[in-house]
Protein backbone atom coordinates (compact mmCIF):
# COMPACT_ATOMS: atom_id res chain seq x y z
CA UNK A 1 0.00 0.00 0.00
CA UNK A 2 1.47 3.61 -0.54
CA UNK A 3 1.41 5.57 1.76
CA UNK A 4 0.57 9.61 1.62
CA UNK A 5 1.73 12.08 3.97
CA UNK A 6 -1.41 14.63 5.19
CA UNK A 7 -0.75 18.18 4.15
CA UNK A 8 -2.64 20.67 6.85
CA UNK A 9 -5.39 21.97 5.21
CA UNK A 10 -6.38 26.03 6.25
CA UNK A 11 -9.85 26.00 7.72
CA UNK A 12 -11.90 27.92 6.16
CA UNK A 13 -14.33 30.46 7.83
CA UNK A 14 -18.28 30.20 7.30
CA UNK A 15 -18.45 33.39 4.85
CA UNK A 16 -22.16 35.74 4.08
CA UNK A 17 -25.02 34.57 6.60
CA UNK A 18 -24.25 36.32 9.84
CA UNK A 19 -24.33 34.34 12.83
CA UNK A 20 -27.02 35.36 15.94
CA UNK A 21 -23.96 33.99 17.94
CA UNK A 22 -20.88 36.30 17.98
CA UNK A 23 -17.38 34.92 16.95
CA UNK A 24 -15.55 33.21 14.16
CA UNK A 25 -17.81 30.25 12.44
CA UNK A 26 -15.34 27.89 10.56
CA UNK A 27 -16.70 25.11 8.10
CA UNK A 28 -15.90 21.37 8.76
CA UNK A 29 -14.63 19.83 6.19
CA UNK A 30 -16.69 16.54 5.35
CA UNK A 31 -16.54 12.93 3.70
CA UNK A 32 -20.42 12.11 2.19
CA UNK A 33 -20.43 8.38 1.03
CA UNK A 34 -23.53 7.17 -0.97
CA UNK A 35 -24.58 4.00 -0.46
CA UNK A 36 -27.75 2.09 -1.68
CA UNK A 37 -30.54 2.61 1.31
CA UNK A 38 -28.40 5.58 3.01
CA UNK A 39 -25.87 8.71 2.78
CA UNK A 40 -23.28 9.01 5.31
CA UNK A 41 -21.62 12.04 6.07
CA UNK A 42 -18.36 12.49 7.98
CA UNK A 43 -17.59 16.01 9.68
CA UNK A 44 -13.90 16.76 11.06
CA UNK A 45 -15.48 18.84 14.03
CA UNK A 46 -12.06 18.95 16.50
CA UNK A 47 -12.85 20.49 20.20
CA UNK A 48 -16.21 19.62 20.07
CA UNK A 49 -17.29 17.29 22.58
CA UNK A 50 -20.13 14.82 21.98
CA UNK A 51 -22.68 17.18 24.09
CA UNK A 52 -21.51 20.18 22.54
CA UNK A 53 -22.86 19.14 18.38
CA UNK A 54 -26.76 20.05 17.14
CA UNK A 55 -27.51 18.39 13.91
CA UNK A 56 -30.93 19.45 12.84
CA UNK A 57 -33.44 18.48 9.33
CA UNK A 58 -35.63 20.79 8.20
CA UNK A 59 -37.08 21.20 4.95
CA UNK A 60 -34.50 19.43 3.20
CA UNK A 61 -31.51 21.55 4.92
CA UNK A 62 -29.00 19.38 7.10
CA UNK A 63 -27.15 22.16 9.59
CA UNK A 64 -24.81 20.97 11.52
CA UNK A 65 -23.72 23.45 14.37
CA UNK A 66 -20.69 22.32 16.68
CA UNK A 67 -19.67 24.57 19.90
CA UNK A 68 -16.61 24.52 20.61
CA UNK A 69 -15.27 25.48 24.80
CA UNK A 70 -12.77 27.77 25.52
CA UNK A 71 -12.05 26.06 29.06
CA UNK A 72 -8.61 24.03 27.99
CA UNK A 73 -7.16 27.82 27.40
CA UNK A 74 -7.79 29.54 30.58
CA UNK A 75 -4.43 30.55 31.62
CA UNK A 76 -2.64 29.71 28.57
CA UNK A 77 -1.02 32.50 26.62
CA UNK A 78 -0.18 31.78 22.81
CA UNK A 79 3.84 31.60 21.71
CA UNK A 80 3.07 30.81 18.43
CA UNK A 81 -0.21 29.90 16.42
CA UNK A 82 -1.09 28.04 13.30
CA UNK A 83 -5.05 27.58 13.35
CA UNK A 84 -7.90 29.77 15.16
CA UNK A 85 -10.70 27.80 16.63
CA UNK A 86 -14.25 28.48 17.07
CA UNK A 87 -17.94 27.04 16.55
CA UNK A 88 -18.85 25.33 13.10
CA UNK A 89 -21.68 25.83 10.86
CA UNK A 90 -22.21 23.45 7.79
CA UNK A 91 -25.41 23.61 5.88
CA UNK A 92 -26.54 21.09 2.75
CA UNK A 93 -29.66 21.27 0.65
CA UNK A 94 -30.22 17.68 0.48
CA UNK A 95 -31.08 16.41 -2.80
CA UNK A 96 -32.33 12.81 -1.42
CA UNK A 97 -35.36 11.68 0.33
CA UNK A 98 -34.70 10.88 3.78
CA UNK A 99 -36.00 9.15 6.44
CA UNK A 100 -35.79 11.82 9.37
CA UNK A 101 -36.66 9.82 12.10
CA UNK A 102 -33.89 7.60 11.36
CA UNK A 103 -31.34 9.39 11.40
CA UNK A 104 -28.36 8.39 13.61
CA UNK A 105 -25.75 10.98 14.88
CA UNK A 106 -22.29 10.07 16.78
CA UNK A 107 -19.63 12.15 17.56
CA UNK A 108 -16.11 10.66 18.29
CA UNK A 109 -13.20 11.52 18.47
CA UNK A 110 -14.10 15.18 17.21
CA UNK A 111 -15.60 13.67 14.06
CA UNK A 112 -19.03 13.96 13.61
CA UNK A 113 -20.58 10.53 12.30
CA UNK A 114 -24.22 10.70 10.56
CA UNK A 115 -26.44 8.34 8.97
CA UNK A 116 -29.16 9.37 6.73
CA UNK A 117 -31.39 6.78 5.97
CA UNK A 118 -33.31 7.24 2.43
CA UNK A 119 -37.09 6.92 2.60
CA UNK A 120 -38.93 3.30 1.02
CA UNK A 121 -39.66 5.85 -1.61
CA UNK A 122 -36.25 7.15 -2.99
CA UNK A 123 -34.34 3.92 -2.84
CA UNK A 124 -33.44 2.67 -5.99
CA UNK A 125 -35.00 -0.25 -7.04
CA UNK A 126 -34.25 -2.75 -9.76
CA UNK A 127 -36.34 -2.98 -12.70
CA UNK A 128 -37.19 -6.33 -14.18
CA UNK A 129 -37.61 -6.08 -17.69
CA UNK A 130 -39.65 -8.74 -18.56
CA UNK A 131 -39.81 -10.51 -21.81
CA UNK A 132 -42.74 -10.03 -24.48
CA UNK B 1 1.91 38.99 28.97
CA UNK B 2 -0.47 38.33 31.72
CA UNK B 3 -2.08 34.98 31.53
CA UNK B 4 -5.56 35.53 33.08
CA UNK B 5 -7.02 35.74 29.99
CA UNK B 6 -9.91 33.24 29.46
CA UNK B 7 -11.01 33.12 32.36
CA UNK B 8 -14.52 31.17 33.31
CA UNK B 9 -15.53 34.56 35.26
CA UNK B 10 -15.95 36.06 31.69
CA UNK B 11 -18.77 34.80 29.81
CA UNK B 12 -18.12 32.32 27.44
CA UNK B 13 -18.54 34.34 24.03
CA UNK B 14 -16.44 37.53 25.34
CA UNK B 15 -13.98 34.29 26.16
CA UNK B 16 -13.97 32.90 22.74
CA UNK B 17 -13.50 36.01 20.95
CA UNK B 18 -10.83 37.51 23.24
CA UNK B 19 -9.21 33.99 22.59
CA UNK B 20 -9.34 34.02 18.69
CA UNK B 21 -7.79 37.30 18.47
CA UNK B 22 -4.79 36.24 20.34
CA UNK B 23 -4.35 33.32 18.38
CA UNK B 24 -5.03 35.51 15.40
CA UNK B 25 -2.29 37.98 16.79
CA UNK B 26 0.30 35.17 17.32
CA UNK B 27 -0.42 33.20 13.80
CA UNK B 28 3.14 32.16 12.51
CA UNK B 29 4.25 34.30 14.82
CA UNK B 30 7.75 35.13 13.64
CA UNK B 31 9.61 35.75 16.92
CA UNK B 32 8.94 32.02 17.55
CA UNK B 33 11.42 29.68 16.07
CA UNK B 34 9.61 26.65 15.32
CA UNK B 35 13.00 24.51 14.01
CA UNK B 36 12.82 21.88 11.69
CA UNK B 37 9.44 21.13 10.29
CA UNK B 38 8.00 24.46 9.17
CA UNK B 39 5.01 25.41 9.66
CA UNK B 40 1.70 23.85 7.23
CA UNK B 41 2.34 20.78 7.91
CA UNK B 42 0.02 18.23 9.47
CA UNK B 43 -1.12 18.12 12.08
CA UNK B 44 -1.36 22.11 12.79
CA UNK B 45 -0.24 23.23 16.32
CA UNK B 46 -0.51 26.05 18.15
CA UNK B 47 2.10 26.35 21.20
CA UNK B 48 1.13 28.11 24.68
CA UNK B 49 2.88 29.08 27.99
CA UNK B 50 1.43 27.55 30.37
CA UNK B 51 3.18 29.70 33.30
CA UNK B 52 5.08 26.67 34.30
CA UNK B 53 5.85 25.08 31.06
CA UNK B 54 4.63 25.00 28.10
CA UNK B 55 1.31 23.48 26.41
CA UNK B 56 1.43 22.40 22.82
CA UNK B 57 -2.21 21.87 21.47
CA UNK B 58 -2.56 19.76 17.55
CA UNK B 59 -5.61 18.70 15.70
CA UNK B 60 -5.86 15.32 14.57
CA UNK B 61 -9.28 14.25 14.32
CA UNK B 62 -10.62 11.16 14.63
CA UNK B 63 -7.72 8.58 15.19
CA UNK B 64 -7.06 5.95 17.73
CA UNK B 65 -4.93 7.75 20.43
CA UNK B 66 -2.63 4.45 20.53
CA UNK B 67 -2.03 5.54 16.81
CA UNK B 68 0.02 8.38 17.84
CA UNK B 69 3.57 8.38 19.06
CA UNK B 70 4.71 11.42 21.02
CA UNK B 71 8.37 11.73 21.65
CA UNK B 72 10.93 14.42 22.25
CA UNK B 73 14.57 14.72 21.89
CA UNK B 74 17.19 17.98 22.99
CA UNK B 75 14.27 20.66 22.61
CA UNK B 76 12.81 19.01 19.47
CA UNK B 77 9.15 17.20 20.75
CA UNK B 78 7.46 15.25 17.33
CA UNK B 79 4.53 13.77 16.88
CA UNK B 80 3.65 11.30 14.72
CA UNK B 81 0.59 9.08 13.45
CA UNK B 82 -1.55 7.51 10.57
CA UNK B 83 -4.82 8.43 10.14
CA UNK B 84 -6.88 6.16 8.20
CA UNK B 85 -10.35 6.57 6.66
CA UNK B 86 -13.38 4.94 8.37
CA UNK B 87 -13.43 1.17 6.20
CA UNK B 88 -17.32 1.32 4.48
CA UNK B 89 -16.52 -1.13 1.36
CA UNK B 90 -20.19 -0.93 -0.22
CA UNK B 91 -20.21 2.79 -0.77
CA UNK B 92 -21.90 3.40 -4.55
CA UNK B 93 -19.48 6.76 -4.51
CA UNK B 94 -18.37 10.36 -2.82
CA UNK B 95 -20.56 13.25 -3.18
CA UNK B 96 -18.11 15.01 -1.02
CA UNK B 97 -14.29 13.97 -0.02
CA UNK B 98 -13.02 17.05 1.78
CA UNK B 99 -10.87 15.30 4.69
CA UNK B 100 -7.22 14.13 4.27
CA UNK B 101 -5.70 10.80 5.58
CA UNK B 102 -2.34 9.38 5.50
CA UNK B 103 0.76 9.22 7.58
CA UNK B 104 2.38 12.16 9.71
CA UNK B 105 5.00 13.57 11.12
CA UNK B 106 5.95 16.78 12.60
CA UNK B 107 8.37 18.09 14.89
CA UNK B 108 8.42 21.35 17.42
CA UNK B 109 11.43 23.34 18.47
CA UNK B 110 11.05 23.99 22.26
CA UNK B 111 12.14 26.83 24.21
CA UNK B 112 15.37 26.01 25.80
CA UNK B 113 14.92 24.62 30.02
CA UNK B 114 11.78 22.40 29.71
CA UNK B 115 12.01 18.91 30.83
CA UNK B 116 10.47 17.09 28.18
CA UNK B 117 10.97 13.98 30.03
CA UNK B 118 8.07 15.11 32.43
CA UNK B 119 5.71 16.00 29.19
CA UNK B 120 2.60 14.65 29.75
CA UNK B 121 0.04 13.86 26.56
CA UNK B 122 -3.28 13.83 26.81
CA UNK B 123 -6.12 13.39 23.74
CA UNK B 124 -9.90 14.58 23.95
CA UNK B 125 -12.07 15.15 21.21
CA UNK B 126 -10.01 15.46 18.90
CA UNK B 127 -7.06 17.25 20.11
CA UNK B 128 -4.09 16.39 21.16
CA UNK B 129 -2.54 18.40 24.53
CA UNK B 130 1.01 17.96 25.44
CA UNK B 131 2.14 19.78 28.45
CA UNK B 132 5.71 20.14 28.67
CA UNK B 133 6.90 21.84 32.67
CA UNK B 134 10.39 23.78 32.84
CA UNK B 135 13.02 22.43 34.23
CA UNK B 136 13.66 22.49 38.07
CA UNK B 137 16.75 24.34 37.39
CA UNK B 138 15.27 27.01 34.68
CA UNK B 139 12.34 27.42 37.78
CA UNK B 140 12.53 30.65 39.64
CA UNK B 141 14.25 30.19 42.82
CA UNK B 142 13.83 32.51 46.29
CA UNK B 143 17.38 33.57 47.25
CA UNK B 144 17.55 33.77 51.21
CA UNK B 145 18.70 37.07 52.20
CA UNK B 146 21.19 36.38 55.14
CA UNK B 147 22.03 38.80 57.69
CA UNK B 148 26.09 39.63 57.51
Amino acid sequence: MTQQEIAAQEKRAVQGQEKTRAGRFFLPVVDIQEFNDSLKLYADMPGVKQSDVEVTLHGGALTIVGTVSTEAYQKLAPLYTEYNVGNYFRQFELNEDIDDQRINATMRDGVLELTLPKSERARPRRIEVSAR
Amino acid sequence: MALLRYSPEMDPVTNLIALQSDLERFLRNPGYELGVSGSGGFPPVNIFDTGDGVAVIAEIPGIDPKAISVSGQGHTLTIKGERRREISTEATGYHRRERAFGEFSRSVQLPEQLDLDKAVASYDAGMLTIKVPKAEAAKPRQIAVKPA
